[in-house]
């Protein structure tokens, strides 16, 4: 398989502040990826940086082994996805009105649809189970409805390439099982690339083929799921205590306050801290 | 608005407008304080002047007044349709970049000053006042430009000081005005349709549909960058030019109306909400609806402003804001209804 998306040397930052240094990776096509990381070091920078928001300060970004400055707006649209988090609307669009916009980067000026375009919008309400909220308005869904309007908003846009920002953000475990399902579901069937910026770990070690760990401004690691989510490299980073443990092949991890019951016993990896 | 909008649905909505459009505009073009009849008028001019007294008064003075009042309506309905999508603000009206205030100032200007030369049979006041907002725009998106990173706010901001500092300086112009100018000063603050020559008003009319067709051909645009900046990027479009060329427009054909008919309030605001709370928020159907609900709308107020008194006439504005309020909020009320406490 080839690298759908390769990162060379990348270095962001804002005014003084550096956020990204010298980052790369090579994505391969069709894989899971979830960035974790602690707050602030520069998970949805470097989501804006691979979607062509932002314009890296040195280092390069390709799609599909092009420049992704070398893309028009539109262009870019075709290749890329975004479900961002956060979102309010002012006016109130329906579902279907908003899953439709996704057709636009391949529409005419005044972005009237055709037949194939009704088609690809009601699959995506389909697969997302929102076909029922069709006509409602956006703002009267709850939370996690609307995020899976959003998501279905991202498979309608029919991109090779899907790039979400903690996409199960408040949300109940139901909603967050169900959404990772749909993610993995549209990677094996439709052979998408998925990065996930998540601060769910278990979820990330349940889903992800791959994680990139950004540990700090310049420290990172990448590499398959298994063996950059490890006890060591989450306690050294987030400077909390951990429990570990595995069902049948799922790893999972708790972390443990200060004020953990008996937390001597439950710690089977313990720490001096 | 469970369905996607089509070519047909849109056109057919358009046509029904625009009918009820012709129609309105017939009705208001008859009814005045001098009676004219619809039979006179088809008569034709006539072998001199003076012969056919309802044909003159229909081409002369009623239609051209109809047909300002149209256009004024549109300008103002569509500027307000734009600039609630791009600043994303459903309170934003056409006045807010600190129009009004620009052209008022112009046109208190003029008045005071005395200035009489007319240039291209366009009045001293109408050409202050257009220039007047036209750099006021310019002001306030610099300063909001220079301002910060949120540009819709700071863009806000620029226009909402702007607007009070021109507003205290009109205050002090009126009043060390003249008693004789001060009428006329209120009655342009208060936004009214006059008489305007007939080249004047053809040259307006072209730059006002123009812009509004311009417009229109973004209309989808604006759909998407009322999700925000972001969004509308991921979805393929190019915000910022979309957004200069929207301002741009907008400041103009808002200059336009404004210097044609002084600050008439209400219509940008109300018109683009109502027809937005009736028939959706697609910009597709919304700008051209709101243009001519618009053109509707300010037409009936401006009929009614001449004809209420008799000879003696209300400015437009007064019309447009006492009978506006109302049946919004009476929209309002109907269309919520189904979702809120109101039941």
């Amino acid at each position: 398989m080839s690298d759908i998306i390769e990162v060379k040397n990348l270095s962001f930052g804002y005014k003084q502040k550096s956020i990204l240094k010298d980052l790369s990776l090579e994505v391969k096509q069709g894989i899971f990826v979830g960035i974790v990381g602690p707050n602030g070091v520069g998970k949805t920078t470097l989501l804006n940086l691979l979607c062509g928001l932002l314009e890296p300060k040195a280092g390069s970004i390709k799609i599909d082994a092009v420049d992704i400055k070398s893309f028009s707006v539109r262009e870019l649209a075709q290749k890329i996805a975004v479900v961002r988090q956060e979102f309010v609307p002012v006016f109130d669009f329906t579902v279907t009105q908003t899953v439709s916009m996704a057709r636009t980067p391949y529409l005419g000026t005044f972005g009237f649809m055709d037949k194939t375009d009704r088609q690809i919008v009601n699959e995506a309400l389909k697969a997302t189970d929102t076909t029922q909220f069709g006509s409602r308005a956006l703002g009267s869904l709850s939370g996690g409805e609307r995020q899976r309007v959003f998501i279905a908003r991202a498979l309608a846009q029919k991109t090779p390439i899907l790039l979400l920002d903690e996409p199960t953000n408040f949300l109940d475990l139901k909603h967050q099982v169900n959404i990772y399902d749909l993610l993995k579901a549209a990677q094996h069937e439709q052979g998408k690339t998925i990065i996930a910026v998540t601060h769910d770990i278990n979820l990330a070690a349940q889903y992800c083929d791959e994680i990139l760990f950004l540990a700090s401004e310049s420290s990172y690691r990448y590499g398959c799921t298994k063996d950059v989510l490890s006890v060591e490299q989450i306690k050294n980073v987030f400077d909390i205590n951990i429990f570990s443990g595995k069902v049948d092949k799922e790893y999972f991890f708790i972390p443990l306050g200060k004020f953990a019951k008996d937390s001597g016993k439950a710690n089977q990896i313990q720490d001096k801290s | 608005m469970t369905e996607i909008l089509t070519v047909k649905k849109l056109s057919i909505k358009v046509v029904i407008c625009l009918s009820v459009l012709a129609v309105v505009m017939c009705i208001c073009t008859l009814s005045g304080t001098q009676k004219i009849s619809l039979m006179k008028v088809i008569d034709g001019p006539g072998q001199k002047p003076g012969d056919n007294i309802d044909y003159e008064i229909f081409i002369g003075y009623r239609l051209p007044r109809v047909v300002l009042a149209v256009l004024v309506g549109a300008a103002l309905a569509c500027s307000g349709v734009v600039l609630q999508a791009i600043l994303r603000n459903p309170l934003a009206d056409p006045y807010i970049l600190g129009i009004s205030s620009g052209a008022g100032l112009g046109a208190i200007i003029a008045i005071i000053s005395g200035i009489t030369w007319n240039f291209w049979a366009g009045s001293p006041l109408a050409i202050f006042a257009f220039a007047g907002s036209l750099i006021t725009v310019w002001l306030v998106w610099s300063i909001g430009h220079f301002a910060g990173r949120s540009q819709v706010t700071s863009l806000l901001l620029a226009g909402v000081v702007v607007n009070a500092f021109f507003s205290a300086v009109i205050m002090f112009l009126t009043s060390i005005a003249k008693s004789e100018q001060l009428r006329s000063i209120i009655y342009w603050l208060m936004g009214n349709i006059t008489d305007k020559s007939s080249p004047v008003l053809l040259a307006c009319s072209v730059c006002i549909i123009a812009g509004i067709i311009c417009l229109f051909s973004i209309s989808n645009k604006l759909n998407i960058i009322t999700l925000g900046e972001y969004e509308a990027k991921g979805l393929g479009v190019d915000t910022e030019k979309t957004k200069i060329l929207a301002f741009i427009v907008t400041a103009f054909i808002t200059s336009i109306a404004v210097s044609l008919s002084g600050l008439i309030g209400f219509v940008g605001l109300i018109v683009p909400h109502a027809v937005r709370l009736v028939f959706g928020p697609d910009h597709r159907q919304l700008l051209p609806l709101s243009a001519i609900i618009g053109g509707i709308f300010l037409v009936i107020a401006d009929t009614i402003a001449r004809t209420i008194f008799g000879q003696e006439q209300l400015p437009v504005g007064v019309i447009t804001a006492i009978a506006g309020g109302p049946f919004f909020l009476i929209l309002l009320a109907r269309y919520t209804k189904k979702v809120s406490w109101l039941k």
